[in-house]
């Protein structure tokens, strides 16, 4: 055996994977030549060295990483083919001479009660006034054990609301679930246990309307809350707040000023608070707490 | 009323393709360590090695319905990141345009090495980190495919018919691409010949036998 034909097979000599006569023939060149020795204890110690690599300790954080990268794009996947069902859904309307609500509204009798024009509830008990004006998240025990919310709307004077359901992750059109005028010192209320059933999606996005004013609601499908979350993202202002409710599992109201800036944000291991006031730094939002929920809204 | 059985991966699998989530998240718990450590050897750097363990489940998540098991799904997963990593490099590429060819010669100068009157132990130590040093580095210089084979083999020490069915290649096309790779490793170090041969303790193999020739 000549070195050109030993180098070529060195390789298969360090693993043992040379037949008997071969490694023979290979042992025989060894044994005279210095130079094929040397090389050999070169490749065997790049053998060696890459077998003893050290083990890769993964961030803290890796799981959440992970975890926020999933559910940010399947989020996106879920809502492009939501588009896919409602054009699928508005063309068989159309063929059958139904539309917007009534078609909704045949389907079934929970969601005839969740989307029936006009279907005000009556008002809860009597509030002590004076109250905070606005529209509130609240969650309530059911019997089952869930914890679901709420919607408590209340005016300090009459005033026309709407209640609309955006669904498609805020893309598609609106669906109205509750119209009624509220009335000063009455708390309406508006549960969301139907449309939660009835929607697929990760987190509502609601448009509250009073006298034509709108606000936005993000309300997390789940529960309970995450505390902490390690979080990255660049979007737009509404699809960040979407998100950051479904990471967090907490509601939150967003309160439009004509700007809806590009947001980036990169957190690890924060509450939500934290993560909203890094989100809204050079924005002409600020934010507030409000019940249950959080308010983005523009600075005075 | 069911028992939900999360032991196995084909239990998980199945929970998920019947829509549980929570089996997805197991699943990413029982792999997420394997996953990053192959991206963090392949990419050299944590950031990277995070984003591309993160697409590589976002990939499982989408196709893990079409899963058929045919395979494992460690070696479909490695699978998986190798893909997610050779986009990532192309990607990259586009954006700095990285040298992908093996470098000439007149690179790095190899190290002084500091072989004194020192306690044996410290020299020794120092040489085998300074040993590892330059094999990542020399690593992160292989074409990526030579790279993955490389990094598969050697430091996740896969077997060779599992490598073949990671890269989807016949096994004679990964014991030849191998050899091709560790020669053009051995090219890499040759500047540092000297760091890889003054140890000659252990020995791999046969190896033993032809030191006992000696």
């Amino acid at each position: 055996m000549r070195c050109e034909h030993f180098r070529n097979i060195i390789n298969e000599y360090i693993e043992g994977s040379l037949g008997d006569a071969m490694r023979d023939q290979a042992q025989a060149h060894l044994n005279r030549c210095e130079a094929c020795q040397r090389e050999l204890r070169f490749m065997q110690s790049i053998w060696r060295g890459l077998s003893t690599a050290p083990a890769v300790k993964p961030p803290a954080d890796l799981h959440a990483r992970i975890m926020t990268h999933v559910r940010a794009n399947t989020r996106v996947r879920q809502a492009q083919q939501r588009v896919a069902f409602w054009r699928w859904a508005g063309a068989v309307a159309m063929a059958a001479g139904l539309f917007g609500m009534g078609f909704l509204a045949a389907r079934s009798d929970g969601v005839q009660a969740a989307f029936g024009f006009g279907s005000s509830r009556p008002p809860a008990a009597e509030m002590p006034a004076p109250v905070p004006a606005g529209v509130f998240v609240v969650y309530r025990a059911t019997e089952e054990g869930l914890r679901l919310p709420v919607l408590e709307a209340r005016m300090n004077r009459a005033a026309a609301a709407e209640l609309h359901y955006v669904p498609e992750a805020g893309l598609g059109k609106p669906m109205l679930v509750w119209k009624g005028t509220l009335q000063p010192s009455k708390t309406v209320e508006i549960p969301l246990r139907t449309l939660l059933q009835y929607s697929k999606e990760r987190v509502l996005t609601l448009r509250w309307s009073v006298d034509g004013l709108d606000r936005v609601l993000y309300i997390p499908a789940g529960y309970p809350p995450a505390k902490i979350a390690s979080v990255r993202l660049q979007a737009k202002l509404s699809d960040a707040l979407r998100q950051l409710a479904s990471v967090y599992q907490t509601p939150i109201e967003w309160v439009p000023n004509c700007a809806e800036p590009l947001v980036v944000l990169d957190v690890r291991d924060a509450t939500l608070e934290d993560a909203l006031r890094q989100l809204l730094i050079g924005t002409t939002y600020t934010l507030k707490r409000h019940g249950e929920a959080w308010r983005v809204m523009p600075q005075q | 009323m069911h028992t939900y059985d999360y032991s196995s991966d084909e239990a998980l699998i199945e929970r998920f393709k019947e829509g549980d989530e929570l089996a997805f998240d197991l699943l990413v718990r029982r792999y997420e360590q394997k996953v990053y450590q192959l991206a963090y050897r392949l990419t050299n750097n944590p950031d990277d090695a995070a984003d591309v363990a993160a697409e590589a489940f976002l990939r499982m998540y989408n196709s893990l319905k079409r899963f058929r098991g045919d395979a494992q799904l460690s070696t479909w997963l490695y699978r998986v990141v190798s893909n997610v990593f050779f986009d990532f490099r192309k990607r990259e590429s586009r954006h700095q345009h990285l040298p992908l060819e093996l470098p000439s010669d007149d690179g790095d100068e190899p190290m002084e090495l500091p072989i004194e009157d020192e306690s044996v132990d410290i020299v020794g130590h120092a040489l085998h980190e300074e040993q590892k040093r330059v094999l990542m580095e020399a690593i992160q210089k292989l074409p990526d495919y030579q790279r993955v084979m490389v990094t598969l083999f050697h430091l996740e020490e896969r077997p060779y018919e599992e490598i073949a069915q990671i890269l989807g290649l016949p096994l004679g096309t990964i014991k030849s691409r191998l050899n091709r790779a560790r020669n053009a490793l051995r090219r890499l170090l040759e500047p540092y010949r000297e760091l890889f041969e003054v140890e000659t303790s252990p020995t791999v193999g046969q190896a033993q036998e032809a030191s006992d020739a000696l």
